[in-house]
């Protein structure tokens, strides 16, 4: 369990987190997601205690981590896989890791096999690749069989396998009763990875809630309408409870009619209907939709904005 | 590199009773030494800091050796000193790396989250280069020493070691690596950066020497506080009357490495990493 009670981080005049609070609980595999710059990085190191929180608390197991005997039973921890250094070879790194926390060669050599990296243990690591560092850190994090497991992107730089394999793994660490936190800034992995979800944007908290919650109340379903009488249509819609939107290309977004219902209209009405294109927003877009206003940095102007295609052009920005 | 199947930890994961303070001590002098010893760099930095001193160590004797009779003899344990000041850099940027390449890798992340202490972490980073430091600085100073002694022996320049303050001096000479080992320990976990720590460690142990650029009798006031001086002093067979006795040389000798360190201390656990 790892709990978070109005947590705040100000570095200089910029804002990292702000009255963060969420609670993270075992048996499920919570994703920790937010665009780039969120404060997910910062969080877990606030939560491990490398850095000091301006304000609020973070516990593991109820307790500051900096209390910790031996935390590394507690809590296994891997934040970045490349930091290593790169003369020493797998075995030995883990080794001074785990004589820190009084844990065996015989533990070693178990994540070692945990992680499919016996093979190569005894090469320096600067030969490895990033995927092999990441199976390296995650050995590292299970060295203490800890009952909560905190991984910042630890899916960067595997391969298709080793995407499915550390799915498994997680799942598998869950269904133990274990904590597993990790996150991510790809929303469609996490749909796949993890059964709850916390999204943050610029170090607030935009969501707390199931996988499937999250989808369900941020996918958007509506209808693209095309019409050569489309005011006309739009009036009969409306006055049978649609929520209507002109689109500038002149284009209709009906929301509250499916398609059949609004043909049917149509059709009674002897109105033609050039297009009828149903649009569900995908997982993705409801992210977006979520944390668009909160990402730092914008790439051109057509960014995150209302559901998107399923064959048609975005909708126009020329207004 | 092969897939594994998924694991199947026991179901109550460990938690150990608490350890008792010696036990973890013996935990974390334990992890870093196994960092210690698994890099080449160790190795190579050692090399330097024990071949080098030595070698120049005969060269300085053969050239007392070689010199004319006449004016007032040298020092005979001073070619021992004057060479172990080459091995003091090299040692020093051993200090440096200890902490500089673990903040330059993100490594003193994981360090630092598997031993929340951070006090305990330099004290077990200090006790083991110190310690490693100590005993290559042992071997210098006494294989400076047997081998210095043998050229000068034939030129009624030797002493031995069963001569009065001696042994004590060629000890002494030994420990000067280590207090700038630990000089470079307490520089690499404030500075943090490689290069900016090993020309801060420089800088702290080199420098303070330009009092001896100063006007008597303000040069032996003030360099007689100087790390290189006392060393000077307490590894001199016939010590200056102008600096401190040797005792009070050999506090000053001490008090660089334990001031930095206690600065270390201070500044480690304030700062995020």
């Amino acid at each position: 369990m790892i709990e978070l009670d109005r947590l705040s981080k100000r570095f200089g005049s910029v804002t990292a987190l702000d009255d963060l609070s969420f609670t993270v609980r075992p048996g499920h595999v919570t994703g920790f997601l937010g665009p780039n710059g969120a404060g997910k990085t910062t969080t877990m190191k606030i939560i491990l205690g490398l850095d000091a929180p301006s304000a609020g608390t973070a516990l593991v197991n109820g307790c500051r981590y900096d209390r910790l005997v031996r935390p590394l039973h507690q809590v296994g921890s891997l934040l970045d896989a490349t930091a290593l250094h790169g003369g020493r070879t797998a075995r030995l790194h883990l080794a001074s890791i785990a004589r820190s926390n009084g844990i065996g060669r015989r533990r070693v050599a178990e994540v070692l096999g945990l992680t499919g990296m016996e093979a190569v243990a005894d090469r320096r690591v600067n030969g490895y690749s990033l995927g092999m560092k990441q199976r390296l850190g995650l050995a590292a994090a299970m060295l203490g069989d800890p009952p909560v497991l905190m991984l910042d992107e630890p899916v960067n730089g595997l391969d298709t396998e080793g995407i499915g394999w550390i799915r498994q793994f997680f799942k598998a660490l869950a269904a133990e009763g274990r904590t597993v936190l990790v996150s991510s800034h790809l929303m469609s992995e996490m749909a796949l990875t993890a059964d709850h979800l916390i999204v943050i944007g610029r170090g607030k908290l935009l969501a707390d809630m199931p996988t499937a919650q999250l989808i369900a109340a941020n996918a958007r379903h509506d209808v693209l309408l095309r019409s050569p009488r489309a005011a006309e249509l739009a009036g009969l819609l409306t006055a049978r409870g649609a929520t209507v939107t002109p689109q500038p290309d002149g284009a209709l977004v009906v929301t509250g009619l499916d398609a059949a219902a609004i043909g049917d209209l149509a059709a009674g009405h002897g109105i033609a209907v050039h297009a009828l294109v149903p649009r569900q927003a995908s997982l993705e877009d409801a992210y977006l939709d979520l944390t668009g206003e909160s990402v730092d940095y914008h790439g051109t102007p057509a960014t995150a904005q209302g559901p998107v295609t399923e064959g048609t052009p975005p909708m126009s920005t020329a207004r | 590199m092969s897939t594994a199947t998924v694991p199947a930890p026991p179901n109550a994961p460990a938690r150990p009773n608490a350890p008792s303070i010696p036990v973890r001590a013996r935990d974390l002098l334990g992890c870093e030494w196994t960092k210690f010893r698994s890099v080449r760099s160790t190795y190579w930095t050692l090399a330097v800091a024990v071949l080098t001193p030595i070698g120049f160590s005969i060269l300085v004797a053969s050239a007392f050796a070689a010199a004319p009779p006449g004016g007032t003899p040298p020092d005979p344990l001073l070619p021992g000193l004057l060479s172990l000041e080459y091995a003091v850099i090299a040692v020093a940027v051993l200090g440096v790396l200890s902490f500089s390449s673990e903040f330059g890798t993100g490594l003193i992340r994981t360090t630092f989250a598997a031993a929340p202490r951070r006090r305990a972490v330099l004290a077990a980073k200090a006790a083991v280069t110190g310690t490693v430091t100590l005993i290559a600085g042992e071997v210098v100073a006494f294989s400076s020493f047997f081998a210095d002694q043998a050229i000068l022996a034939g030129h009624h320049l030797s002493v031995s070691l069963s001569d009065p303050g001696v042994p004590g001096a060629v000890l002494a000479a030994g420990v000067l690596l280590s207090v700038c080992a630990l000089i470079g320990v307490a520089i690499g976990a404030i500075v943090r950066h490689t290069a900016g720590g090993i020309a801060a460690a420089i800088g702290v142990i080199v420098l303070p020497a330009i009092a001896a650029l100063l006007r008597p009798p303000w040069s032996d006031r003030i360099g007689r506080f100087t790390l290189l001086d006392a060393a000077r002093q307490v590894t001199a067979l016939h010590p200056q009357p102008d600096l401190f006795a040797p005792a009070g040389s050999l506090l000053v000798l001490l008090a660089w490495p334990a001031a930095a360190l206690a600065a270390a201390a201070l500044l480690i656990t304030r700062r995020d990493v």
